[in-house]
């Protein structure tokens, strides 16, 4: 290592770099960080203003407490009332209520039950319309005011002392909320698709996928080492043509294939079924360069030795070739597991919509995230779902994954 | 146990060059049989072939009664120890031993019984549960003849087996590998490009260059009578001197003429290079091997047998100096023919260089002149234009 | 007739015997041949589609063919007999195998599985639970053989898998496909396809003998030819099948008028290819003129003003025009949005500066996490009212003066102007830690002396990235743009997900080539047509892979420090 600079420049330049890394990390992380909370959010948490990160709910007290039978009942403060302070329990959303005016105060709105107030038999005029004048309660003194508006709101009983009520436009009341995570989101979007439990279904897709990952890695993973063998260490005529097949299969784009790959489908009958998921694409031209790079890499002497020993080129392939390759499988199988889970083009072509037996993960989540979903809290718990197991792979696989997805791309 | 055969063999690659040319040997049953070269020459390509590693071009490869040449390598019945001995890393040494006997799907028990008999043999017993990862050198060499021995085959094959082990090392295992082939008795074919082991080790050796058979016979055959130039250049350490002269025959009065010098030799020379006599008054070559020169008081000769040269460098060596000298003649570089000096083309230096052993007691210094006692009957003519000897 | 050899060889049939039986097998081959194209040919009620016929008719041709000749061949023992039997053999067992396994419904059952796997997820996660037990323990036991931990935890995984196994059966409940099985496997064709398949599979066996091979003199070469094709035939027969086959299809569709489902198809040659191109210039007398200034079939792509004079610019296909220019916008905006922070970001990650690995894994994330879920959270960043961006455009409207943030939330997604922007900025996000690990690489091939050199000249930070770093990545940088041009020209799943009202966005905003094929071909139901734009989609791609291809040719010899 060569001398370093030191001295607050060189400093100041690691730290900026450390700044602009983390920010960027920042950038990277963020987007995860509100799916994951937004997954554990009641549905009406998630359109509040302004955007918050933290899943809350809504604080409760139990119904006895405030003298009632049943559910618990939510808790509101008045942050609008200066008058008013502490913890009130709506217990009545609907009750009817009258807004008076003080006479000598016309801006001041006190709020009443409709049945509150004795008419004085009085009339007063106001914007050209005789108002009656009632005898209302304030604060102990009984004053003039007339009845402006008729309407419904909530009657609140204070937490601490339950004798005390008070009656309240609904608006001026703010919930109050604590930490609040729903686990419940995870049950209800993996429950089966029912129209009872409105279970968003996502449960089958999961397994769904997870078959058809496991096969089509399965698939790539002994094709790959038979082909990649074969190019990689048996001299057949016409190697290195087919070979060239191969590389040249790599430029192809799949959108040229899906026609036809639907049509081949239909004629087998294997339309809206797992299995066109999976046996196209339990070969891979990426997989077979994979194994044959790696295989050319094993000294052609261990095989020869084995040759002389008199193993036949199967028993050499998976007694010897085969085990000293396992970096280069667990990168096959991470490759594999990652293009099988995400796929969704060629499953949104091949699988029915309406069909939620045969759906894969990323097909149910467009459905439910699509266009015209309501229940964004239980659309986010499957994404949640369905991006955390390539994530884990990936993290847990790393070590082969990245250096041989790097070198084996610039080759 | 079986012999092996080469008739005619050849190996001819693509763009041409002949890998090897027209081979013929025999290699007896039981017979220990080294191919020795320079780089290049044929011999491991030889060697793949009686593997089966190789495909042969022409001529038919026998092993035993069995013409074997489409034969594959695991149907041979041989073994092989590779020169980077080829064991498989993810094996422990008793699975590598063992693996050709599971291959052939032989019963567990006795699969046990040749392989701790094997690694008794070479002395692996307590490695046999390692992975060749923690084995040094030798002992990975000797896993890798150990899974040769176990399946007592027919023939042995080596390639340069000792190449990657130190000096002191591959002394010893030479030894080992000699009476390890007494022992079991069965044929050998070992590869080196060192001529010292070739000479230690083989009952016969066979000596290649560029893919031709030059001569086959036991070490002391190709010291004393070697069949061409070449052959005498390779064999012997340091290599036989080898100096452009003009012959004189007179009878039994043989002169050799050169840079200068003129040097009597002994009548008994005659008699081992008979074809002298048709040589009179025209160039030869003719060689004399370091160990044929003494200081002047060492030995008995005439005054006529002694050379005189300046010293360009002595090199003690305890037992012995090493006295090198030039002598003022080009030095043979004939077409066609081997030298002793084409495989060094920088060699080309005005004069031939030459050495000299003496007794380890003289002191020699640079830039001194000494004289030389030739041993002169010892003294190998060669035809300068074929190489040929002038026997 | 089990021809298994076993331990030291003494196999119960002869050479003779057996090649005689192969020879009579080829016979009958023969007569199956024949069969076959008889039930291939039928016509009336059971007459197949055209194009299946005319495969069978000719498949069955080629079998009876090449089994007359291999029946000849192994009688008289000439020497090219046995590479013929064994080809013939063994593909015909492959196909039979194939329909064998297709009429007994084993493709669409491992489909159907999914129920079962459905039913019995829990023991199948302990079952994986198991075997992961056995793979660790095989990573411990390959450093240190015999050890007594890994070699318990091996057994340990072995046996609870086995558990988990037997549990598994019980719950998936197999009796339905069981059943359904027994139906099918009894149908005279299945029967027959059957034979057909064990037949063709044991002479292939027999065949492949050595002593067979000793009998028929085939040479070692020959013998590797066969050797590695027949390794390679799983793969190169998937190649075939669901590859090749599939791509010359797709050519020779698009020259037809081909309806996705249903049957019309009529020849048109290269008419598809010609609509999807056209292009009409006409001038026009106002600056919004219509349709009815351009060729009949012609309609409006976009209005020109050249040289004071008002042109009108018309497509025969006028969506897929605007996501040729929605695409090449897009590719111009989230390339370099892609690579060049990954340059930057991947100089300083190839230093040796402590939690470089951490950053480097925190980048790769997004491009493994599934573009669905991505694509459904940044749908919820960009939503108008209560999304992230809006909100933090707003605060930092508070903070920075030279922030405007309009005063309600901008509509990303749905808005005409934003909505291609919208999609950039999720592909960036996506791809660039992909690209800053494909520059790592890169990284790791400049020589450490030049770095060294540099410091030694005195250069700062700044000077050694743009004179050294930059152009010692010209490969690099030049494989990074064209794989994630790649990638862009095929942008399809982002804008599905995000765009609304409807995928293609307000006014065909984000329609791109590989929707525009996909509405063809599966909304239009013309495949024909889609097809064709598949391969003028392929051939801007093949442009850019093309010059990749000889740039790394090139780049391999001149490329790089010398």
């Amino acid at each position: 290592m060569s001398v370093r600079r030191k001295g607050p420049k060189a400093t100041a330049i690691r730290v900026a770099t450390y700044v602009l890394l983390l920010a960027v990390a920042v950038v990277v992380i963020f987007p995860f960080l509100v799916a994951v909370t937004t997954s554990f959010k009641r549905n009406t948490d998630i359109f509040t203003y302004p955007p918050s990160l933290v899943p809350r709910a809504a604080v409760t007290v139990p119904a006895e407490q405030v003298g009632l039978e049943g559910d618990p009942v939510p808790v509101y403060t008045f942050p609008a009332r200066d008058d008013r302070s502490g913890q009130w329990a709506l217990v009545d959303n609907d009750a009817s209520l009258a807004e008076f005016r003080p006479l000598d105060d016309l801006e001041r709105i006190i709020v009443l039950a409709v049945t509150d107030g004795d008419k004085t038999g009085a009339t007063i005029t106001i914007d050209g319309e005789a108002e009656d004048v009632f005898l209302i309660d304030d604060g102990g003194t009984q004053i003039e005011a007339y009845r402006s508006r008729l309407t419904s709101g909530g009657l609140f009983v204070s937490v601490g002392n339950p004798d005390d009520t008070v009656l309240d436009l609904v608006n001026f009341a703010t919930p109050v909320q604590e930490f609040g995570p729903r686990f419940e989101n995870f049950t209800e979007v993996l429950a089966e698709r029912d129209p009872e439990t409105n279970g968003k279904g996502v449960g089958r897709s999961l397994t769904n996928t997870v078959l058809v990952t496991m096969l089509v890695v399965l698939g790539q993973i002994i094709t790959s080492i038979l082909g990649g063998y074969a190019f990689a260490r048996v001299q057949f005529k016409g190697r290195s043509t087919l070979f060239m097949m191969y590389l040249g299969s790599v430029m192809i784009p799949f959108v040229v294939l899906i026609i036809p790959l639907f049509q081949l489908m239909l004629q087998v009958n294997w339309r809206d079924n797992l299995v066109a998921l999976i046996i196209p694409f339990a070969f891979s031209a990426y997989g077979t360069f994979l194994m044959r790079q790696f295989f050319l890499g094993i000294p052609a002497e261990i095989e020869e030795a084995a040759l002389l020993d008199g193993a036949s080129r199967s028993t050499i392939l998976w007694k010897v070739m085969v085990p000293l390759a396992r970096p280069a499988i667990a990168t096959l199988a991470t490759f594999g597991f990652l293009y099988a889970w995400n796929s969704f083009f060629w499953p949104l072509v091949i699988i029915n919509s309406g069909n939620p037996d045969n759906a894969v993960l990323s097909l149910t989540l467009s459905t439910l995230g699509g266009r015209s979903s309501t229940d964004t809290n239980l659309v986010f718990a499957g994404a949640i779902l369905a991006m955390t197991p390539p994530i884990l792979v990936f993290l847990f696989a790393q070590r082969y994954f990245v250096e041989n997805s790097a070198s084996s791309g610039l080759k | 146990m079986a012999a092996v055969t080469f008739t005619n063999i050849s190996k001819r690659y693509k763009d041409g060059p002949k890998a090897v040319d027209g081979l013929d040997l025999e290699i007896a049953d039981g017979e220990f049989m080294v191919l020795v070269g320079p780089s290049g020459c044929g011999k491991s390509t030889a060697l793949r072939m009686i593997a089966g590693l190789e495909e042969i071009s022409d001529g038919t490869l026998a092993i035993g009664e069995r013409i074997v040449n489409e034969v594959p390598p695991g149907d041979r019945d041989i073994a092989m120890v590779f020169q980077n001995y080829a064991l498989y890393p993810h094996m422990t040494v008793r699975q590598n031993i063992g693996f050709a006997l599971e291959v052939a799907r032989v019963k567990k028990d006795e699969i046990n019984r040749r392989v701790e008999h094997a690694a008794e043999m070479l002395g692996l017993t307590e490695y046999l549960e390692r992975l060749p990862k923690a084995l040094s050198g030798g002992q990975r060499q000797r896993v890798a003849m150990g899974r040769a021995i176990v399946r007592s085959p027919q023939v042995f094959l080596m390639d340069e087996p000792l190449s990657n082990l130190d000096a002191k090392l591959r002394v010893q295992m030479r030894s080992d590998i000699i009476q390890l082939q007494a022992r079991l008795g069965t044929t050998m074919v070992y590869v080196t490009h060192d001529q010292v082991e070739a000479m230690t080790m083989g009952h016969r050796v066979a000596v290649m260059r560029k893919g031709i058979l030059q001569q086959v016979a036991p070490p002391q055959e190709l010291y004393l009578r070697p069949a061409n130039l070449f052959v005498a250049a390779f064999i012997g350490s340091p290599s036989m001197n080898l100096i452009t002269a003009d012959l004189t025959v007179n009878g039994d009065e043989v002169f050799v003429d050169f840079g200068g010098h003129r040097l009597r030799i002994s009548p008994k020379a005659l008699d081992r290079y008979p074809g002298l006599r048709e040589r009179n008054g025209t160039e030869v070559i003719f060689g004399l091997r370091p160990e044929h020169f003494a200081m002047e008081d060492d030995i008995e000769v005439g005054d006529d047998q002694i050379l005189t040269v300046r010293c360009q460098l002595a090199e003690a060596m305890g037992a012995e100096v090493h006295v090198h000298a030039v002598i003022d003649v080009p030095p043979p570089m004939v077409d066609g023919a081997p030298t002793a000096a084409e495989d060094d083309p920088e060699a080309l230096v005005a004069g031939t260089k030459i050495i000299a052993r003496v007794d380890g007691i003289h002191t020699v210094a640079m830039g001194q002149d000494v004289r030389l006692a030739v041993k002169t009957h010892l003294t190998h003519f060669f035809d300068p234009a074929s190489g040929a000897p002038l026997r | 007739m089990r021809f298994r050899d076993r331990g030291p060889r003494e196999p119960r049939v002869t050479v003779a015997t057996g090649i005689r039986m192969v020879t009579i097998w080829h016979l009958f081959g023969v007569a199956a041949g024949v069969t076959s194209m008889l039930l291939a040919s039928r016509t009336g009620d059971d007459e197949l589609p055209v194009a299946i016929k005319l495969l069978m008719q000719v498949f069955s041709i080629v079998v009876t063919v090449a089994h007359v000749v291999a029946a000849y061949g192994t009688f008289r023992g000439l020497r090219r007999a046995r590479t013929v039997s064994l080809v013939t053999n063994y593909l015909l067992f492959v196909v039979a195998g194939s329909a064998l396994l297709h009429q007994v419904g084993a493709f669409t059952a491992i489909g159907k599985f999914g129920t079962g796997l459905n039913k019995a997820f829990l023991p199948f996660l302990v079952i994986v639970v198991g075997l992961l037990w056995v793979l660790v323990a095989g990573q411990l036991l390959s450093n240190r053989p015999h050890a007594t931990g890994p070699t318990a935890l091996r057994k340990a995984g072995w046996g609870l898998a086995a558990i988990a196994a037997v549990w598994f059966v019980i719950a998936a409940d197999p009796s339905g496909m069981l059943s359904t099985l027994a139906d099918r496997i009894t149908q005279p064709l299945t029967i027959g396809t059957a034979i057909v398949t064990v037949g063709a599979g044991m002479a292939t066996r027999f065949m492949w003998q050595r002593r067979v091979a000793v009998h028929f003199g085939t040479s070692a070469a020959e013998e590797q030819t066969l050797s590695g094709l027949a390794f390679l035939s799983p793969n190169l027969i998937g190649f075939m099948f669901f590859f090749a086959g599939p791509l010359l299809f797709s050519l020779v569709v698009s020259f037809f008028e081909w309806k996705t489902t249903g049957t019309g198809r009529t020849f048109v040659g290269i008419d598809n290819y010609v609509r999807a191109m056209s292009l009409d210039i006409s001038s026009a007398d106002a600056a919004n003129a219509g349709n009815e200034v351009l060729k009949s079939g012609y309609q409006v792509l976009m209005h020109l003003d050249w040289f004071g004079q008002n042109w009108v610019l018309g497509a025969r296909d006028v969506e897929f025009w605007i996501s040729l220019r929605n695409i090449f916008i897009f590719l111009v905006l989230a390339v370099p949005a892609s690579v060049l922070p990954a340059l930057v970001l991947s100089s300083i990650l190839a230093s040796r500066l402590p939690g470089m690995k951490v950053f480097r894994a925190i980048y790769f994330v997004p491009s493994v996490a599934g573009v669905i879920g991505v694509a459904i959270i940044w749908g919820q960043l960009f939503q108008s009212t209560v999304g992230w961006i809006n909100y933090i455009i707003l605060r930092a409207g508070e903070i920075l003066p030279f922030v405007d943030p309009p005063a309600d939330g901008h509509p990303w997604v749905s808005s005409n102007s934003t909505a291609l922007l919208s999609m950039v900025v999720v592909f960036a996000w996506m791809n660039f830690g992909f690209n800053t690990v494909l520059y790592l690489a890169g990284h790791q091939s400049i020589p450490k002396e030049l770095y060294e050199a540099a410091d030694i000249d005195g250069a700062n930070v700044w000077q050694v990235f743009r004179r050294i770093t930059v152009p010692q990545l010209r490969n690099t940088t030049f494989y990074v743009l064209i794989t994630t041009s790649i990638l862009a020209l095929q942008l399809f799943d982002i804008v599905w997900i995000l765009s609304t009202p409807e995928p293609g966005g307000p006014n065909n905003a984000t329609t791109t080539p590989v929707l525009a094929l996909y509405e063809e071909a599966f909304q239009g139901n013309n495949q024909g047509y889609a097809s064709a734009l598949a391969w003028v989609l392929f051939l801007i791609i093949f442009g850019f892979t093309f010059a990749q291809f000889r740039q790394q040719k090139d780049g391999a010899t001149s490329g790089g420090v010398s």
